[in-house]
């Protein structure tokens, strides 16, 4: 019997609350061969990538239900077709075929082009080149703050990359600052409790201690650092307003740019680090003045305050790649006296600017009176040519609508609920915490019905021990689990979605993947009750 | 009747062959489904079923022609990927200016792998709408594209 059809014959809520060992006839082939991978990581590459054994069905197989800019409208016409890829549309447009456009370089620049600091080097700094000179850059900007990369998930596929970074770590090169890196998609000690999806965390990014080799050669920080919300003041990555970084990972650099006032685009993920390495990015698109300005207005008329991520989804499907000011939403949300946002609206903005970046590519928004540069210029922000869109309720409501329930047993108990994507503020876990713990005592209750997984940095994590250590017993104690994991990722792996039947409070873990989005109450409810409200 | 399209040498090659063709933004990394996740090396099925025009079809060796590539920020990678194993693109025809995933694949590809995937951009819209599946096409190094 292949793996796959056994697996689908173990009742996925004993998988997950018993962590029966649930070994198919042919596990023991599956361990070998990736101990064997392990220990043989020097070796040549095989040809293809690394798929570890052949006779499972599909093991390192991946279905997300869709990606950033999806690209495809509810009608099936094509919304991005002329996307930069940025987070901004601002970019060359035009081109003199016997002028190509060329950067101007200091004299250390072209003397590193020139082999000063070596040949790899020179590479390095070649490609960043190259790469900014498509864009219409004039010139490079020293780096501050440190990078942040969404090299994270050890997937068969990254192998070439990883052999890029393994060439550029052999020459003794390193990134300009200790760096972040987004959470893995693996936690062999929450999730991978149960043997069957340990097995599948494995298979399918059979390459992660290659890429956790690569990242601590590099200059990455260590594992408890490496978080999706590296912005954080527990993780601690970020720098002044203005200071340019290199980061991918959309929703950081969604966040980044907007509520912490940084220059940076939305960078291909492996570009981000060679701008690491060379210490230097390449100035186009959200890097520049024009580049930031507002093509849309959105105009929010809701009657109550909405659920964060679900405005965020709808802002960034309509506006795709442009730049939102955002007006109406300043009511719900609440600055310190440094003008920076307090903590639940960081949480709040976090939400709903992961989601504009995911259901589309988002790279910077505005939000009037809250955001930096919209404190600082108002509405002189809007473009020439800037569009308006309404969000009222009934525009929100069509927007729900249009989620679908696509588990693979659709009207099945759920099996897990994940929160906390991108990962959990401090405030969020304490928050999260409180609600959960309340409810059970009062329903008299011991044990949670549904696992309850809160994805954070370990060192978010580790605030909340700090400050309530009796809170954190408590949630243990009743089933909850901490962990640093990327939910969608794994929720992605396509034996996982056939016998995960998730919930969460994330818009963009809803876009990502099958799990179903829930109001923070729901979701309370599915944890005590094991079952959907009605 | 062919007709002549001038663009952008990206990456400058010279290419002949049949078009394989997308008006829609090509999502790359969901089209390499197969290749990225299943290990597959002798053929790269697209796996984007929302792309009706290329679903199914192999897009190994192939001289794409689409506006822009969209998808994961992981699509650059994708695209390194596809051409150290044998199974990327030929060339890739742009309609619009590149983007900066495909911009990052195809550069890394060229200058860490020694993989050139020829690379035209900014061939205008009419270039798209002139282009159709199949079509003898005939990439020049100083970026022009001959239809038909």
């Amino acid at each position: 019997m292949k793996r796959r059809d056994f697996v689908k014959t173990i009742p996925a809520v004993a998988l997950v609350t018993t962590g029966a060992c649930a070994r198919t006839e042919d596990a023991a082939a599956q361990t070998a061969p990736v101990a064997e991978a392990a220990l043989d990581a020097t070796s040549e590459s095989p040809e293809g990538f690394s798929v570890l054994n052949p006779t499972l069905d599909d093991p390192a197989g991946y279905e997300p239900v869709n990606s950033d800019q999806f690209g495809i409208d509810r009608d099936g016409k094509p919304t991005s077709n002329k996307l930069t890829g940025t987070g901004s549309d601002a970019g060359l447009k035009e081109h003199d075929p016997d002028n190509p456009h060329k950067m101007t370089l200091t004299r250390e620049e072209q003397d590193i082009l020139n082999g000063s600091q070596g040949p790899v080097m020179a590479k390095v700094l070649k490609t960043v080149v190259a790469h900014g000179e498509l864009f219409g850059a004039e010139r490079l900007e020293d780096l501050g703050g440190a990078p942040h990369t969404s090299l994270f998930t050890g997937s068969p596929w990254v192998e070439p990359v990883l052999e890029m970074f393994e060439e550029i770590a052999a020459a003794g090169l390193k990134a300009h600052a200790p760096y972040t890196v987004n959470p893995m998609a693996i936690d062999l000690y929450t999730v991978g409790q149960d043997p069957v999806k340990r097995q599948m965390e494995l298979e399918g990014f059979p390459l992660q201690g290659r890429l956790i080799s690569v990242h601590t050669k590099l200059g990455a920080r260590p594992l408890n650092a490496w978080s999706c919300a590296c912005y954080l003041p527990e993780v601690g990555n970020t720098a002044p307003p203005g200071t340019a970084v290199t980061w991918a990972e959309s929703s950081a650099v969604n966040f980044g740019n907007s509520v912490l006032g940084l220059r940076v685009n939305r960078m291909a993920t492996g570009m981000e680090i060679l701008c690491g390495i060379a210490g230097k990015v390449p100035v186009f698109g959200l890097l520049t003045e024009a580049g930031r300005k507002a093509k849309w207005h959105v105009d929010v008329q809701l009657s109550k305050e909405p659920h964060w991520g679900i405005l965020g989804g709808l802002v960034g499907t309509k506006v795709v790649e442009q730049i939102p000011y955002i007006t109406g939403i300043d009511q719900w949300l609440k600055l310190k006296e440094d003008g920076s946002p307090d903590e639940i609206t960081v949480g709040k903005l976090k939400q709903m600017g992961s989601a504009t970046a995911s259901s589309g590519a988002v790279g910077l928004y505005h939000v009037e009176k809250v955001t930096p540069e919209a404190r600082d210029q108002g509405q002189d922000l809007f473009a020439e040519d800037y569009q308006t869109y309404v969000i009222d309720d009934a525009e929100l409501a069509r927007y729900v609508s249009t989620f679908q329930n696509l588990w693979k047993e659709p009207n099945g108990d759920p099996t897990g609920v994940y929160i906390g994507c991108p990962h959990n503020t401090y405030d969020e876990l304490v928050y999260w915490a409180d609600k959960i713990n309340t409810a059970m005592k009062d329903a008299g209750q011991e044990k949670l019905a549904t696992p309850v997984f809160f994805a954070s940095s370990v060192l978010v994590e580790a605030h909340l021990l700090d400050e309530h250590p009796v809170l954190f017993r408590d949630m243990h104690v009743i089933g909850a689990r901490y962990t640093n994991l990327c939910a969608p990722c794994i929720l992605g792996l396509k034996g996982w979605r056939d016998i995960e039947r998730g919930v969460t409070n994330s818009n963009k873990a809803r876009f990502y993947t099958n799990m179903r989005l829930f109001s923070d109450d729901e979701l309370v409810q599915i944890a005590v009750t094991g079952k959907i409200p009605a | 009747m062919s007709k002549t399209f001038k663009g952008r040498a990206v990456l400058p090659g010279e290419v002949a062959g049949k078009a394989t063709v997308s008006r829609q933004a090509f999502n790359t990394s969901a089209s390499y489904f197969e290749n990225m996740f299943a290990g597959r090396t002798d053929s790269a099925p697209c796996s984007d079923v929302s792309n009706e025009e290329l679903f199914g079809r192999d897009l190994s060796n192939a001289i794409l022609c689409f506006p822009t590539t969209v998808g994961s920020t992981t699509g650059g990678m994708a695209i390194m990927g596809m051409a150290a194993i044998g199974v990327g693109p030929r060339a890739m025809l742009f309609s619009q200016p590149i983007d900066t995933l495909a911009a990052a694949g195809v550069i890394m590809a060229d200058i860490w792998k020694d993989t050139r995937i020829t690379t035209v951009d900014m061939l205008g819209d009419e270039f798209l709408e002139t282009v159709n599946m199949d079509d003898p096409i005939e990439v020049r190094e100083d970026g022009t594209v001959i239809v038909g």
